[in-house]
């Protein structure tokens, strides 16, 4: 520090007048309209979504949801058939997306080099970066037609016997739906799965490497076990994106509202109903109907975001503790 | 080194079967997990394989320069080129201020109850699907007023603005307090410190946040569905009528029989992923950049 | 802490007043943009894609002789409707006219037919050697799901001399609210009591098999790459994508094709006047329309509100749509209206008035 002496000139005080300062005033106040802003439109949305439900949910109450009905001819309609649509879909996506994801989550960060690790990292985002539209595109032109020849009558021939894989082979159903959704939602679980085991303490894993144990069994015993609610929480946000997944389902899925019995056939599912049929819908029950299923579907995307989170916010919370 | 019944087991020149098979059990995971990742590594590959393999032929000049045709004609995509840029621009506007707004609230004002209660808001809003906001909007400003650019991109916006404001917020929390307090101790007023010193060091990763949230919404068909799709076969900048949008166009073409229009869908969702790459390249430009500035501060 | 108080509250105060102020300037753009909306000399339409290749034709055309530039998206009759009852466009195209609710809520719109043609029956049947022959009660029966596979009994008695295979017949539909769908179950309720009394007719039906599809286009595509498939559509999307399409036979013993013939043969026996839209029902035409005439043929229409600030546009388009528009239609299988129909269309374009 030089001896020279430096006169600090403040800057203009801005209109100083007794504390109030008109520019952090004005400010604050705009960032605060912001987040009100923010707040009413959330509620909002809500409000409008269940307004317009209400006509239906007068008429049919909470026995809608386990009605399985739809027939705008006779003005008899229900949730079932949707909700079984999109609950089906999301589990087949996510029983087969989470061990691929964690696999791909392991070998990013244990197993590839770091010069390997980079472009396929890359690769796996991009996954998540194709549209939807896209992925339907190629799903109805491609996908479908492939799981239609090659794909359902081997899974017929090896598990037949079964009433899901039972049906005739079709290129749109629950099946292919279900595939579609498995690669949109492969790349957002790999990606939390990813950040979650490079934070793993590397003692943790050095003290179970020291102990003897293989290299897969300190992942499975230690980072697994350490991971566990964070993978919960991947999980839990997967299910939630292919919740909400309406275009692609709807260009794969067969639009035909019933249950099917084999996972084979066409079926239906909420967001994919809302896509087909809202802008058409000719009667105000079969309008409000449609907004029902929208309130389903809000509440169902809610609930699998809300448990994220709150497993996050738990599981950190006691670990901080220990 | 004294016999004993069961060898020691950090001996590794006696091979024990326990050993043995826990090896091969790792190996056959190892192997498991490289398969995975280059089952993911193969499905890029192939949609983006088919992508290129229909749709390049598509790409002549025709196709960017002609609007979408009527029945049974030819044209290409222009129209939906210059709609989707004009509505992902206005979605923009629409929702960055408001995002960087609301995030500076939360990390500059808010008491931390507040604070978390915001980010409750802005996780729920994320979670709304798609299509309930096209109907959202649909329900609360097309019906009486018929579909506009306009509509179309505040749904987009009610999409970006949670993405941005936790992206926001979160490097706004990583940019350290000693720069806000150096400022403030030197008299500067709060709104700005926030304007001058602490936005701007945290413009890479705001500037990451907002090219991921336009890479993902410029794809979102749902919201554009109920919205901002009846238009006309020209190209139009009439932001108060419905223009065509790239997601829509290739959802009508997707389930075309002719497959002119077939290959057209494919050229249309090439061009569509290479703005997406091209995006996503340039979020990683500036997540670096941020990272570079962070460090040096 | 009394003084951040202070402010906190003052920040506050001046944030609703920013809300108010912009929430106040988003509803004045609202109807600015409103106002502002395309000039006069366009109109905007949405609905039936049965219609859709035709007014594909009309739309450069009435911009050169009229100079009004209509924008027209094809996204199924239901739609249509739904929306010109919201007033989100000025005219909805429609295969099915409103039923009585429908009139209401649309609050004082006029039905008027603009286009007649028939639908035709494509399907995927690779290496038959000729066209496939149905009837109105084994058509029922297919889509009923009593009949599983082309090679079928019933089928095979209509059609001894083809070579149908072992193949299971996939019925494809419109998922979307369809003005064909409307006039598909409206025929088959006709010829089947069972499809009446388990499914009926409507622009969306509970159909007991099959896959549903968007748009005229989405169900010739599916037939286009499924083998075995079987849809219902406008003539015009099976002519252009080659679709092999059945002949239907009518209460004559005829089995007849959905071409020009075919539909003017099934409007033959119309009433000399229409005063309503109700006489316009022209599917499962009696035995005196003769051996030639289609018995899936439907008139389809532009639904206008009778009073709105385009009406001068809406008259003029709908005038030459239904004179000069009509020499498009024969190239696409649409049949140039009957006079007995342009006197009634005549009479109810009149009733479009101006705000």
């Amino acid at each position: 520090m030089t001896t020279t002496t430096y006169e600090p000139t403040a800057p203009e005080p801005e209109l100083r007048r007794r504390g109030v300062r008109v520019g952090d005033l004005l400010f604050r106040g705009v960032a605060v309209a912001a987040a009100l802003a923010a707040t009413v439109l959330l509620g909002l949305i809500a409000w409008k979504v269940f307004d317009l439900a209400r006509p239906a949910f007068q008429d049919f109450g909470l026995s809608f949801v386990w009605t399985e009905a739809w027939n705008p001819v006779t003005n008899d309609y229900g949730a079932l058939i949707f909700i079984y649509g999109t609950v089906v879909t999301s589990l087949i996506a996510l029983v087969l997306a989470t061990p691929l994801s964690i696999a791909i989550a392991l070998f990013l960060t244990e197993m590839a080099p770091r010069r390997v690790a980079g472009p396929i990292a890359t690769m796996v985002e991009l996954l998540a970066a194709i549209p939807s539209v896209v992925l339907g595109l190629w799903g109805i032109l491609v996908f479908g037609p492939w799981v239609r020849d090659h794909l359902e009558p081997w899974l017929k021939d090896v598990l037949g016997f079964l009433p899901m894989f039972s049906g005739d082979p079709s290129q749109a159903g629950i099946l292919p739906a279900a595939l579609v959704l498995t690669i949109m939602i492969i790349p957002i679980t790999s990606a939390i799965c990813r950040e979650l085991l490079i934070r793993v303490p590397r003692d943790l894993i050095d003290g179970s490497l020291a102990l003897g144990s293989t290299r897969w069994e300190a992942i499975r015993g230690v980072m697994f076990a350490y991971a566990a609610p964070g993978i919960a929480a991947a999980v839990l946000l997967g299910l939630g994106r292919a919740f909400g997944e309406a275009i692609a389902v709807n260009q794969t899925i067969g639009n035909h509202s019933v249950i099917p019995s084999s996972w084979f056939a066409p079926g239906d599912s909420l967001g994919s109903k809302i896509a087909s049929s809202y802008a058409g819908a000719t009667s105000n029950l079969e309008a409000s109907s449609l907004l029902y299923l929208a309130a389903i579907l809000m509440v169902i995307s809610l609930f699998a975001n809300v448990s994220a989170q709150f497993i996050v916010v738990r599981f950190e919370r006691a670990r901080r503790g220990l | 080194m004294s016999e004993v019944a069961s060898p020691d087991p950090r001996d590794l020149t006696v091979r024990s079967n326990g050993l043995r098979r826990r090896r091969v059990v790792e190996k056959i995971f190892g192997a498991v997990a490289i398969l995975s990742a280059l089952l993911a590594c193969g499905i890029l590959a192939l949609v983006l394989g088919t992508l290129v393999f229909k749709g390049a032929s598509q790409l002549n000049l025709d196709f960017f320069t002609k609007a979408r045709p009527l029945f049974g004609e030819k044209g290409g995509i222009a129209d939906a080129l210059v709609g989707s840029a004009i509505i992902v621009g206005m979605a923009m506007l629409m929702a960055i201020p408001v995002a960087v707004l609301v995030a500076i609230y939360m990390s500059e004002y808010a008491g931390p109850k507040v604070s978390r209660a915001l980010r409750i808001v802005l996780d729920v809003l994320n979670g709304v699907p798609a299509i309930v906001v096209g109907i959202f909007v649909f329900g609360l400003l097309v019906v009486g007023h018929g579909q506009s650019a306009v509509f179309g991109a505040f749904a987009l916006a009610i999409l970006m603005l949670p993405m941005v404001a936790r992206a926001t917020q979160e490097i706004l929390e990583v940019v350290p307090q000693s720069l806000r307090h150096a400022s403030l101790a030197l008299g500067v007023t709060k709104w700005r410190t926030t304007w001058n010193v602490v936005l701007p060091a945290a413009i890479g990763g705001i500037l990451t946040g907002v090219v991921i949230a336009v890479a993902r919404v410029a794809g979102e068909t749902a919201p554009l569905l109920f919205t901002t799709s009846i238009a006309a076969n020209a190209i139009s900048v009439n932001i108060h009528q419905a223009l065509p949008t790239l997601p829509v166009t290739i959802f009508s073409f997707s389930e075309s029989p002719d497959p002119g229009e077939q290959a057209d869908a494919w050229a249309a969702a090439l061009v569509l992923i290479g703005f997406v790459l091209v995006m996503n390249v340039l979020a990683k430009y500036f997540a670096g950049r941020k990272r570079r500035q962070l460090e040096g501060s | 802490m009394g003084e951040r108080g202070s402010t906190m509250k003052r920040a506050l105060a001046l944030a609703f007043a920013v809300v108010v102020v912009v929430a106040v300037a988003i509803f004045a753009g609202r109807t600015q943009s409103a106002a502002a909306k395309p000039g006069a000399g366009s109109i905007v339409g949405t609905g039936s894609t049965f219609v859709f290749p035709l007014v594909s034709k009309w739309i450069p055309a009435v911009d050169n002789a009229l100079g009004i530039k209509v924008t027209y998206t094809g996204t199924g009759s239901g739609t249509g409707i739904a929306q010109v009852t919201a007033r989100s466009v000025d005219f909805g195209a429609s295969d099915a006219p409103l039923s009585t609710d429908q009139a209401a809520a649309c609050k004082g719109c006029v039905v008027i037919p603009w286009g007649l043609a028939g639908m035709s029956i494509p399907y995927n049947l690779p290496g038959v050697n000729g066209r496939l022959r149905l009837s109105g009660p084994v058509l029922a029966n297919i889509y009923l799901g009593n009949i599983t596979n082309w090679n079928a009994a019933a089928i095979k008695k209509l059609n001894p001399k083809l070579n149908l295979p072992d193949k299971k017949i996939t019925v494809v539909y419109r998922a979307d609210s369809s003005g064909s769908t409307y006039a598909v179950t409206g025929y088959l309720s006709e010829v089947s009591p069972q499809w009446k009394s388990k499914v009926g007719q409507g622009t969306t039906v509970n159909f007991p098999v099959g896959t549903g599809a968007r748009g005229s286009s989405g169900v010739a595509g599916v037939v286009k790459s499924t083998e075995g498939a079987l849809t219902y559509v406008d003539a015009a999307y099976s002519i252009t994508n080659h679709l092999q399409f059945a002949t239907i036979q009518n209460r004559a013993g005829g089995f007849a094709t959905p071409g020009v013939r075919g539909v003017s043969a099934a409007v033959s026996t119309l009433p000399k006047k229409i005063t309503n839209i109700s006489q316009l029902k022209i599917v499962d035409p009696p035995k005196s329309a003769g051996k030639r005439a289609y018995p899936i043929s439907t008139f389809t229409y532009v639904i206008v509100p009778t009073s709105s600030s385009k009406a001068g546009d809406m008259r003029k388009f709908i005038y030459w749509a239904v004179t000069q528009g009509q020499k498009y239609g024969p190239p696409l299988f649409f049949v140039p209206l009957p006079g007995s129909v342009k006197g009634f269309v005549y009479r109810e374009i009149k009733t479009i008035q101006g705000t």
